[in-house]
């Protein structure tokens, strides 16, 4: 359907577009409401252990969102992609290519901690910005590119790690990792807080102010929302675009970092799958696939919701195929929900 | 660092009689392994799987649940890692919040999955490791490990083609797993060791065939073009044998090469099936160390062991023409 066309249809169908819809903002915030309910099935189907609830216990908190941390890094920066319709493929590979990277460069280069930290984090925007570029310059389906993508950054992190996974060590001397590094793999304020999880945290906060408060964020959702429209009006769309598959690469690379830091080791098979669990806590998260409108919020909690489900499922000892069963079911309530909204708003599609 | 490494039949006697393992180690802790123990409790057992979808493993399972389901204290909970070093410690560290009473785990990686093992044993929780180790010292990081030897395996194998399958010698070839993996190279290597007992073998030919049927049958084809008096190959793995298996039958010489495999795993694609039905000559079992895994459990949890052999290795058993059938029908 082109841009007209929707425009008229959707017209009469809005009288009063600011009226408050308690549905529209039911699924606005669909995967706050998702984890609720997790949350409270996972308090009622908790196993118990002298009277304290396990899925509460602040240890069984912790392991949530540690669990959930590369992933939710990665979903945060999917976000901005998906808003602007697009999709990334690319960064479960990128993942495993960035944990390589550092560890081959803290152990066989020598290099210190920031060169390397800043060295890894500029290759895997670089790597997202490339794919940006071919996807605009030769107007290419993102979904192609980054497929592309990601078997381009295995076969780099095949190479570069000789098909071997590279252990770190730790200490000072050649071969040896800065100890600090290692800190990503701990727990802070008394063995509580999985440092994992602060930088999940921190890139968390940093994105939702990106998107919400600048006019970045306002000309990401301009772009998704009807692309055309932006670039009359004159915004940099071509800019937007290339932007933010280089945040993907960024976010990407950052969790190779912490996957490094957390298991000691890169490795070229790691981080597979990861695009999807990304997508998912993403649609979960009521971003449209179709771009255009998405929260950040929303992304968070999606990714928390499927770590807390999986956590549910394993204290009850329900195996690993009906978790599966379970998120599919939840992806697809989650989209059917979006389709609903599309169509009350007159919308289609 | 005491170090006891014992042969599975014979541990557990040992373990039951406290006093002489207590004189064995010089006793530095009197006390049980466990706070919890005695015959009357209930114990949870979480098993902590590298990765469901090989088919080893899911035969580690089977014969894990099997053992287990005979004790009845016992309760045994397995999750899939499904590869993922991610998922393996987060299964980890569930296991941890539960406060399960002893852990299992097959680690998919060693040092990734370091850091989970030692959080399970600082909780006290006593850790064996099944198959694989992590990075550190049994006794002291994880309580111990079970599991099977390459080198010896493939010796076993080796000794057979020498003395039984081929005692007048003969041109052999070996069929070598992933070349960067340690087991491909232990395998390949006790095999050689093996066939030394007889100076007639000759072994003529060697190629990598990755564990995978596809490359074994494009290899071993090559190898009977070149060396069309091979009397025997030694596959690494079942899944080999039978692509070698294939390739005997394309160049019509079932009846002259002998087929030996390696894991023995039972089920209609397993090398127990291909022995009792005369594809192969034989097969030498990778032991799953589960029964060995759940005998422990029992001397720690219902015997309060004050402590158990750090490393046990599980002999194999061959799978020949004598006993395949009979191993079918369990």
């Amino acid at each position: 359907m082109n841009d007209a066309a929707t425009a008229l249809k959707s017209a009469p169908a809005r009288p009063a577009p600011r009226r408050l819809d308690f549905f529209a903002v039911a699924v606005r915030f669909q995967s706050v409401i998702g984890l609720i309910l997790v949350a409270i099935g996972g308090v009622i189907f908790s196993p118990r252990r002298h009277g304290s609830i396990l899925f509460l216990a602040p240890d069984n908190i912790a392991n949530i969102v540690r669990a959930i941390s590369e992933t939710g890094i990665i979903a945060v920066g999917m976000t901005f992609v998906i808003i602007t319709a697009g999709i990334d493929l690319s960064v479960g590979a990128l993942l495993s290519l960035s944990s390589v990277l550092t560890a081959t460069i803290m152990t066989t280069w020598g290099w210190g901690l920031v060169p390397t930290l800043l060295f890894v984090l500029i290759c895997g925007a670089a790597f997202g910005a490339t794919q940006g570029v071919i996807s605009t310059k030769f107007r290419l389906e993102p979904f192609i590119v980054t497929l592309a993508g990601l078997q381009t950054a295995r076969g780099l992190a095949l190479v570069i790690s000789g098909n071997q996974y590279i252990n770190i060590s730790y200490g000072d001397g050649p071969g040896l990792a800065p100890p600090i590094f290692s800190v990503l793999g701990d727990r802070l304020f008394n063995n509580t807080v999985p440092v994992a999880t602060l930088v999940f945290v921190v890139v968390a906060i940093v994105a939702t102010f990106v998107l919400n408060l600048t006019r970045f964020g306002r000309y990401v959702f301009a772009v998704g929302g009807n692309e055309r429209a932006a670039r009359l009006s004159g915004m940099p769309v071509t800019l937007v675009k290339i932007s933010v598959y280089a945040i993907t690469g960024l976010v990407s690379a950052i969790a190779g970092v912490v996957h490094a830091g957390q298991f000691n080791f890169g490795s070229a098979n790691d981080g597979t799958g990861y695009e999807l669990t990304a997508i998912a806590a993403v649609v979960i998260g009521g971003t449209s696939l179709f771009g255009g409108s998405g929260s950040m919020i929303g992304t968070v909690a999606g990714a928390v919701m499927l770590g807390a489900l999986a956590n549910v499922l394993q204290l009850n000892n329900i195996n690993a195929a009906l978790q599966l069963l379970a998120t599919g079911a939840i992806i697809v309530l989650a989209a059917v929900l979006q389709s609903l909204v599309r169509r009350r708003e007159g919308l289609g599609r | 660092m005491r170090r006891l490494e014992i042969r599975s039949k014979l541990w557990p006697f040992l373990a039951l009689s406290a006093g002489a393992a207590a004189l064995t180690a010089g006793a530095a802790q009197a006390a049980p392994l466990v706070k919890e123990c005695g015959k009357n409790g209930q114990y949870v057992i979480g098993f902590s799987q590298a990765n469901n979808a090989e088919p080893y493993r899911q035969h580690v399972n089977d014969e894990l649940t099997a053992a287990a389901k005979k004790v009845p204290q016992f309760t045994l909970q397995i999750a899939d890692g499904a590869g993922n070093v991610n998922t393996q410690t987060s299964q980890m560290d569930n296991f941890v919040t539960q406060k399960v009473d002893l852990i299992l785990i097959s680690p998919f990686e060693a040092s990734p999955l370091t850091p989970a093992v030692a959080r399970a044993m600082k909780a006290g929780i006593p850790v064996i490791e099944l198959d694989r180790k992590t990075v550190g010292e049994p006794g002291k990081d994880y309580t111990a490990f079970i599991g099977g030897d390459n080198f010896k395996i493939a010796e076993e194998a080796g000794k057979y083609v020498a003395g039984k399958l081929l005692p007048d010698g003969g041109e052999v070839a070996v069929l070598e797993g992933l070349p960067s993996s340690t087991p491909a190279v232990e395998r390949l290597n006790g095999f050689k060791a093996g066939v030394k007992d007889n100076p007639k073998i000759e072994v003529v030919a060697e190629q990598a065939a990755d564990w995978l049927p596809d490359k074994a049958q494009t290899a071993f084809a090559a190898m009977l073009q070149a060396h069309p008096n091979i009397k025997a190959v030694y596959a690494s793995n079942d899944m080999m044998a039978a692509g070698a298996r294939l390739a005997a039958k394309g160049a019509g010489k079932v009846d002259q090469v002998k087929i030996l495999g390696t894991d023995g795993l039972p089920g209609p694609a397993g090398g127990i099936r291909a022995v009792a039905e005369g594809e192969w000559a034989a097969t030498f079992t990778y032991p799953t160390g589960g029964p060995e895994a759940i005998e422990m459990a029992k001397a720690i949890l219902l015997d309060c062991a004050e402590q158990v052999p750090t490393v046990v290795t599980v002999p194999t058993t061959a799978i020949t023409p004598d006993n395949a059938k009979q191993l079918m029908g369990n």
